[in-house]
């Protein structure tokens, strides 16, 4: 019971901030930032049900997310033409939920019959034939330019409009609660239990009367589903949707927040969607090759952290049970490892930025602005110092990361002891 | 006296190959049954066949009078039989409680339900219990699967295989690779489990054989040519030209 209230309590502390944020940081670029983070959360978490859950390693999750969008759009259309009969804009989630479902089911259906790699060829050969429809079918689908809409439609409750970007946060911020928590409930139940099951181990899942398929399936299916309510609340907070929502690039973008953040663990898209959506909001004016750097940050995590960064947390998890001296002890070792790595990326930044200078502005021109300093891009310093940090750093890596494994070996080794001494 | 397990002139080849040749094969309800041969006599093959993991060539097999051949092995195994693997098959990253828990879902009920939670659910979680208590892994109920020792996760492969109360059971190599401490604290195991059940049982150790079996049956290239009692087979002299000789044990 206490467990019970204690994560009862985090949901509220959560809404709470979540719900004063918009006071604190009031720019519109923070609320545009904000409802674009509640979106992602929606469709990333329901991506892990696929990912993280049940071991599905989908490329084409988009296509159900921007297939409600466009739903939700041509809707919305509709009503603002009164071809169609009024439906409240709140309730737009559901729209989005039930065309997701539907194309979730269907798609599902085919492709939940593979594992594995022919799992994941089939979710990107059903990503690229809508991708094209998109182009094909103009009279749906209007071609590159997509469609737009105004979401100001119908009566005004209490004199809620949506129209300021305000009220549409709130909007999401409710619906992003309800579907996060909805999709936490289902890992608790007898399906949740079974789609971990069939991830670790398809053939003993079997053996214990559960229907292989029957349970991908129909974890695709709800995962479409709550990422179609996700596609309707996009479609919403930009007021236009086009191909490039159903596109590989927006399905590789989900899968690089649920994987970066950490598919093992709930939390970890979350974390994900939160920090790659600030990233790509911010990141993007500052420098060109922020792509780079994502692609660079994703191979990283896939060879050296599997478990993503919720992963990285939750393994100290057993540690911090055992003895708090024991983590205490990995902060040092710890910290002077990711300062040698940090070392060595501070030079490679340095010099990528240099040669997407270079490769950009005409010759003459040098001086450019790399951590707040100036360099000049034509001088051979320059270019000299951050050869030099990339080669301390990789110098620093080799001592350090040995230090940092053989502490990090140390308390593991602690921690098992005591747990076969109980 | 009824047979849980009936097979009839059962075959299996894969490609060119005869694995299991016109095999029959009865297997008496509640009795301890073990299943022997040389390596390559297909003993593994026949515990594929009969939990749905292979498909026949031909032939006929039954569970409790119910033909069971061309079912998938979850329907196989709602009918009432459960199997244990060669190589342990457990579900290394949940907790050992969630293994046995998993088991348990589909004999209660639970089908694929997104609308009853696990954890409220007093019955399973006391059967749940129960079935670790009988295995003797309570001690560690919240530790992964994966990282308990060999013979801790054969005996929660074990618990696996009996949670949902399947009344035929078929165990592949149960003592496998164990020390002899081990083996005996697996041996007691499997004659706890399988009171009031029925025994199917592969395996290589004769010690562990005739202490533990009824009845055995020996499989000799795809063939079974002797069933009887463990002082029987020990006696049969064709037996001991085409196995007991030549075996190490």
């Amino acid at each position: 019971m206490t467990n019970f209230f204690k994560s009862f309590s985090t949901w509220i502390i959560v809404a709470f901030i979540a719900a004063i944020l918009p006071l604190i940081f009031d720019s519109s670029f923070a609320l545009t930032l904000l409802s674009k983070m509640g979106v992602l959360i929606i469709f990333t978490v329901a991506y892990n049900m696929l990912l993280g859950q049940g071991g599905m390693l989908s490329f084409g999750h988009a296509i159900y997310f921007g297939l409600a969008g466009y739903a939700s759009i041509h809707i919305l259309n509709g009503i603002g033409e009164e071809t169609l009969p009024y439906f409240p804009t709140v309730l737009f989630p559901f729209i989005g939920a039930v065309v997701g479902l539907f194309f979730g089911s269907l798609v599902g259906y085919v492709s939940t019959r593979r594992a594995g790699t022919a799992f994941a060829m089939i979710s990107l050969g059903f990503c690229e034939m809508v991708t094209a429809m998109t182009l094909i079918f103009v009279i749906f689908f209007n071609g590159e330019d997509g469609i737009q809409t105004d979401r100001m439609v119908g009566p005004e409750p209490f004199g809620i409009t949506f129209g300021p970007q305000i009220e549409i946060y709130y909007l999401i911020l409710f619906w992003c609660l309800v579907a996060v928590a909805l999709m936490y409930i289902i890992t608790k139940t007898p399906f949740g239990r079974m789609s971990n099951a069939v991830r670790d181990n398809p053939e003993r899942a079997a053996f214990i009367g559960y229907n292989v398929r029957r349970v991908r399936w129909q974890a695709f299916a709800l995962s479409s589903m709550f990422a179609g309510a996700a596609g309707s609340l996009h479609a919403l907070n930009y007021e236009h949707i086009g191909f490039e929502s159903v596109s590989i690039v927006q399905s590789g973008a989900v899968l690089f927040m649920a994987f970066i953040g950490g598919a093992g663990h709930f939390l970890g898209p979350i974390v994900g969607a939160i920090g790659l959506t600030y990233l790509d909001s911010t990141l993007a004016d500052v420098t060109e090759a922020w792509l780079l750097y994502l692609g660079l940050t994703f191979s990283g995590i896939v060879m050296f952290a599997p478990g993503g960064l919720a992963g990285l947390i939750v393994m100290h998890g057993p540690i911090a049970r055992t003895d708090k001296k024991l983590l205490i002890s990995l902060i040092k070792p710890y910290f002077l490892a990711i300062s040698s790595v940090v070392t060595g990326l501070i030079g490679l930044i340095g010099i990528i930025e240099m040669l997407y200078f270079r490769s950009l502005i005409s010759k003459g021109e040098g001086e450019v602005v790399i951590f707040w300093t100036e360099f000049n891009a034509n001088g051979i310093m320059s270019w000299l110092i951050f050869i030099t940090l990339i080669l301390v750093g990789i110098f620093l890596s080799k001592k350090t990361f040995p230090m940092a494994k053989e502490s990090w070996d140390h308390a593991i080794s602690v921690v098992k002891t005591e747990i076969s001494n109980e | 006296m009824s047979n849980a397990l009936q097979l009839k002139n059962v075959s299996k080849s894969f490609g060119e190959a005869k694995i299991i040749k016109n095999l029959n094969l009865e297997i008496r309800k509640n009795e301890r049954h073990a299943i022997i041969g040389p390596n390559g006599a297909g003993k593994s093959t026949l515990f594929h066949l009969i939990s749905g993991h292979y498909k026949l060539t031909s032939g006929r097999i039954t569970l409790n009078n119910k033909e069971i051949n061309n079912l998938e092995p979850h329907e196989i195994n709602r009918k009432g039989l459960a199997r244990s693997f060669q190589v342990t098959n457990i579900f290394p990253k949940m907790s050992v409680y969630e293994n046995i828990r998993c088991g348990i879902l589909w004999s209660m009920g639970f089908k694929y339900s997104i609308i009853r939670l696990v954890n409220g659910d007093k019955k399973l979680n006391e059967k749940t219990d129960s079935i670790l208590e009988e295995i003797n892994l309570k001690h560690c109920a919240h530790i992964p699967a994966g990282l308990l020792s060999y013979a801790d996760q054969r005996a929660l492969e074990i618990g696996i295989t009996i949670a949902g109360g399947a009344d035929t059971l078929m165990l592949d190599e149960p003592t496998a690779g164990m020390s002899n401490s081990e083996t005996e604290r697996a041996v007691n195991l499997i004659k706890q489990i399988s009171e009031n059940r029925t025994l199917v049982v592969v395996e290589h150790d004769m010690g562990v054989v005739f202490d533990l079996a009824d009845r055995i049956s020996v499989l000799v290239y795809g063939e079974i040519i002797a069933t009887d009692t463990p002082t029987k087979i020990r006696e049969n002299k064709a037996v001991q030209e085409a196995y007991l000789g030549t075996e190490d044990h």
